[in-house]
């Protein structure tokens, strides 16, 4: 599996010295730095909003809390790049808003010109913060949930104010949440291409895609050594922090955390609250039915669309089901019989999730066309990149059915006179299938929307959903990209109960 | 050991329809069994579906492709506007019955790196260039294919390897709100001047990876051999206001009054004229005048891979685009010049009057075939002078 992400490695260290100058001199200065503030950007970004939004909709009396807490996950089910095409067919140079504007004499000597520019470090950083929020909150807010009202009422009869509490005790409990929720975030952020690409922003990701499409190989290899080796600092910075400090909560006298009366602050709480699902969720979808509703009178939905979605359907049913049939046995290995093997199946198979797409799509090509040649460019290739990207989802939902199943169980059964692989298939896989298929159900739907790997591996005549989305959306024909856009965020939604029940 | 496997697998789905029968009334369960039962079929029958060939056409398969073997199904790859291209296509279907697999957006490149692994039939490239330089290194195979004497032999190769139907010239497409045609750069050598940074909104060009600017900067390298061509390219990034993607990003640029002027290939400019606003727009052919070299011109056209996995298909799909309709359908949207004119291609109401034909205009004496012998080093000059490949 690690074989394509070899593969690239050793293409970069072979692409000559002369190669390396020429891009260390001018392209990877510049990409770093457009990659880095980025992802700095952002994740500090989210990291604030998101922790506000948990603590908010976790802890004070904000109406309508329990609704919140679901409605602010939503924005999970857009894919970043759909998110972008949206803002930029409202908002974007050819958008009604700008032909408003520059229509309306009064704005345009009042304020001057149409200022906002999506095409820009800003109109990035803001489709992104918009979209991947989320993960922070979703952490943040569940590790809210869990926290011991005891500590913050020791605080208060010490004398510390709610504000005071929350900076010197809530938040430092935080952190270790925050840091997760970073970590994702920055991930996401490193391997984005879809909303990069669709806003014109150059980093790693769309750089390597560039200069593959003009078939520079080696320099797309050259720049993916660099970007890997950014997603291991981001990775080590994670692992590093995550060891220093340790917080135990005392389980015995856990009550639940007390809600914090707004009073005042209630209207802003819920304008804040208000705005951001707004921005991230109903401007979004408002703007994809119009557009949609326009397509399908237009007659989006022909046959084409529905061969499309055909393609979707067929190489994501098949990505899930490789991967929850790789998925148990990695699994069963890893709990029943740990090994050093086992545990660097399971490393190895977490690496591939944290690699872009990008990357592991450079690597397949390679692999594939000298190596593997039956298998070119067909779409069994496309289902097994996404096994790499996306196994550890599938290994994840098992894992915590499997948790259930006490070994004693498979002990049983051997001394029924089962050999080892009768236990697995009769005892255990029956009992984790629901974890199972709930991991698949995951995969299927991340394969449903993965752009970047979908996009380089097509074979003639495969478009899948999201890769007509985007050349659509490109080619600023958002009547035709809705439809499809709209159908992968319905189908985004039913394992979101799934994940929500996670946190 | 493969079959003992698969059994247990078998088994194994078995167990989990039966497991999953028990319980009642849970959709979601009951969706993910679907799912994987959908998964199982697919997997199970995709490969063959690959291999399986569709019942032949023959309306337009004449005689001597009856050697081939027909498969029913065409491959091609096409770097042309997908726009375009697929109603053509379409249409391919519908006459003869053959299921094509287009893979659009693809460069002339992947058939190099695929050399040893054919997967095209067909490339369909708006840059006559990248034809010459694939057939130059040996992946294309030549033919002949009925109705190849109606394409003139300047545009095609001498084996039929690859042939152009369609023609543009390169030129500056001008936003006349902004600039006056007598104020207007009038050809190459004219683009030296910094002074046109200083127009209002100053000028736009293309990445230097766009296969327009690669047929641009190799016919410079004809004309002026690599030093001048170098200056002029360092010259026109330095004093640009915009570099975009592509050409049509341009137009609609210019057409906004974004920048005054573009340099683009002369059917941008009628596509712009077909838009319902900012659509004020002229054109300069450049290097018109007496003693300068003429306007720089490319072609769009076919080339036949050598080795594909559709032979016969592909031969029936050369004498099927050669067929005078279906040259006119190849111009279709694109508004570009059919070479063979005498067809009629159709243009809207907007455009017809500004149509300037290929006979009328002063054209470079470099034949397009050439272009091919420069494809490979354009690219790394173009780099080295200071104009990225890809967008920054």
């Amino acid at each position: 599996m690690s074989i394509p992400i070899i593969y690239v490695i050793l293409r970069s260290l072979f692409a000559g010295a002369e190669r390396w100058l020429r891009l260390l001199d001018q392209r990877i200065p510049e990409l770093l730095w457009n990659t880095l503030s980025l992802t700095a950007a952002v994740t500090v970004f989210t990291v604030v909003v998101g922790v506000a939004l948990a603590w908010i909709v976790s802890r004070t009396d904000i109406p309508g809390r329990k609704a919140w807490q679901w409605l602010l996950a939503l924005p999970l089910v857009i894919p970043p790049y759909i998110g972008a095409a949206t803002y930029i067919s409202a908002l974007g140079r050819s958008g009604p808003v700008r032909e408003l504007w520059q229509g309306s004499a009064l704005l345009v000597n009042l304020f001057g010109d149409y200022p906002l520019n999506l095409i820009s470090f800003w109109g990035v950083f803001f489709v992104l913060s918009l979209f991947t929020f989320p993960y922070v909150y979703l952490v943040a807010g569940a590790s809210l949930r869990k926290m011991n009202r005891n500590y913050e009422e020791a605080a208060r009869s010490l004398g510390l104010n709610a504000w005071q509490i929350f900076w010197k005790v809530t938040l430092p409990f935080l952190r270790p949440a925050m840091g997760a929720g970073a970590v994702l975030v920055s991930l996401y952020v490193l391997s984005d291409f879809g909303a990069v690409t669709m806003l014109r922003y150059v980093t790693f990701t769309a750089a390597i895609y560039f200069q593959r499409a003009g078939f520079d190989t080696a320099s797309a290899s050259v720049l993916s050594l660099v970007l890997m080796l950014l997603t291991l600092a981001v990775l080590g910075i994670e692992s590093l922090t995550g060891k220093k400090s340790k917080y135990y909560q005392t389980a015995g006298t856990y009550r639940e955390p007390a809600t914090v009366n707004l009073g005042r602050w209630k209207l802003p709480a819920l304008f804040f609250v208000g705005c951001v699902f707004f921005f991230s969720v109903l401007l979004p979808l408002g703007i994809l039915a119009y557009w949609g509703s326009l397509g399908v009178r237009m007659g989006a939905l022909d046959q084409r669309f529905f061969a499309f979605a055909f393609n979707s359907l067929k190489v994501s049913s098949f990505a899930a089901l490789l991967c929850m049939l790789s998925a148990m046995p990695v699994i069963y290995l890893k709990s029943r019989y740990p090994s050093a093997i086992s545990s660097m199946i399971d490393r190895l198979a977490y690496a591939g999730y944290a690699l872009p797409g990008v990357i592991v799509a450079l690597g397949f090509i390679f692999v594939f066309n000298n190596h593997l040649p039956v298998l070119y460019r067909t779409f069994y290739m496309i289902a097994l990149a996404f096994v790499v990207r996306f196994l550890p989802q599938a290994m994840q939902a098992g894992e915590a059915s499997l948790s259930l199943i006490s070994p004693r169980i498979d002990e049983a059964a051997r001394s029924l006179g089962c050999p080892p692989w009768q236990v697995m298939f009769k005892v255990i896989l029956p009992n984790m299938l629901p974890g199972a298929l709930a991991g698949g159900a995951l995969v299927f739907v991340s394969s449903l929307k993965e752009l970047p790997v979908s996009l380089m591996l097509r074979p003639p005549g495969f478009d899948t959903l999201a890769v007509r989305v985007y050349f659509e959306a490109q080619e600023a024909a958002y009547h035709l990209a809705a439809p499809a856009a709209l159908l992968l965020i319905f189908v985004s939604l039913i394992p979101l109960r799934y994940l929500l029940s996670k946190y | 050991m493969i079959i003992n496997i698969s059994i247990m697998l078998l088994q194994l789905i078995k167990e989990a329809f039966t497991l999953l029968m028990k319980r009642k009334g849970n959709v979601f369960t009951l969706a993910l069994t679907i799912l994987l039962a959908a998964a199982l079929f697919f997997g199970g029958c995709g490969g063959n579906q690959t291999r399986q060939a569709l019942p032949a056409g023959d309306a337009a398969a004449p005689g001597d492709t009856a050697a081939l073997p027909e498969t029913g199904r065409l491959v091609v790859y096409s770097s042309r506007n997908e726009k375009f291209v697929q109603s053509l296509l379409d249409k391919f279907e519908a006459d003869t019955g053959i299921a094509v697999e287009a893979l659009h957006g693809a460069n002339p490149m992947q058939l190099v790196e695929e050399a040893q692994n054919v997967r095209a039939d067909i490339l369909i490239s708006n840059d006559f260039g990248a034809l010459g330089y694939l057939d130059r290194q040996g992946l294309l195979q030549g033919a002949n294919p009925r109705g190849i004497e109606s394409i003139p032999p300047l545009f095609r190769a001498d084996d039929n390897a690859y042939f152009a139907l369609s023609l543009r010239a390169r030129g500056l497409i001008y936003n006349k709100d902004l600039i006056s045609y007598a104020a207007m750069p009038k050809s190459n050598e004219d683009l030296f001047e910094a002074r046109w940074a200083e127009v209002p909104g100053g000028y736009a060009i293309t990445r230097g990876g766009n296969a327009g600017m690669i047929g641009h900067v190799s016919a410079l390298r004809y004309q002026w051999g690599d030093e001048k061509t170098a200056a002029w390219i360092a010259a026109i990034s330095t004093n640009a206001a915009g570099i975009y993607e592509g050409h049509g990003d341009i137009r609609k640029a210019v057409g906004r009054g974004e920048h005054a002027f573009g340099l683009v290939n002369n059917y941008y400019f009628h596509q712009q004229l077909m838009e319902p606003k900012h659509n004020n727009v002229g054109f300069i052919y450049l290097d018109q005048g007496e003693g300068q070299m003429g306007a720089i011109a490319n072609a769009a056209g076919v080339g036949l891979v050598r080795g594909g996995p559709n032979p016969g298909s592909a031969l029936v799909f050369l004498e099927w685009l050669l067929l005078p309709e279906n040259q006119v359908m190849f111009v279709g949207e694109s508004l570009e010049l059919l070479i063979n004119s005498q067809y009629g291609a159709a243009y809207p109401p907007a455009v017809a009057p500004h149509v300037v034909d290929f006979k009328d205009l002063k054209i470079q004496e470099m034949s397009l075939k050439e272009l091919g012998n420069y494809f490979e080093d354009t690219k790394a000059l173009i780099e080295a002078s200071g104009l990225a490949l890809t967008l920054k």
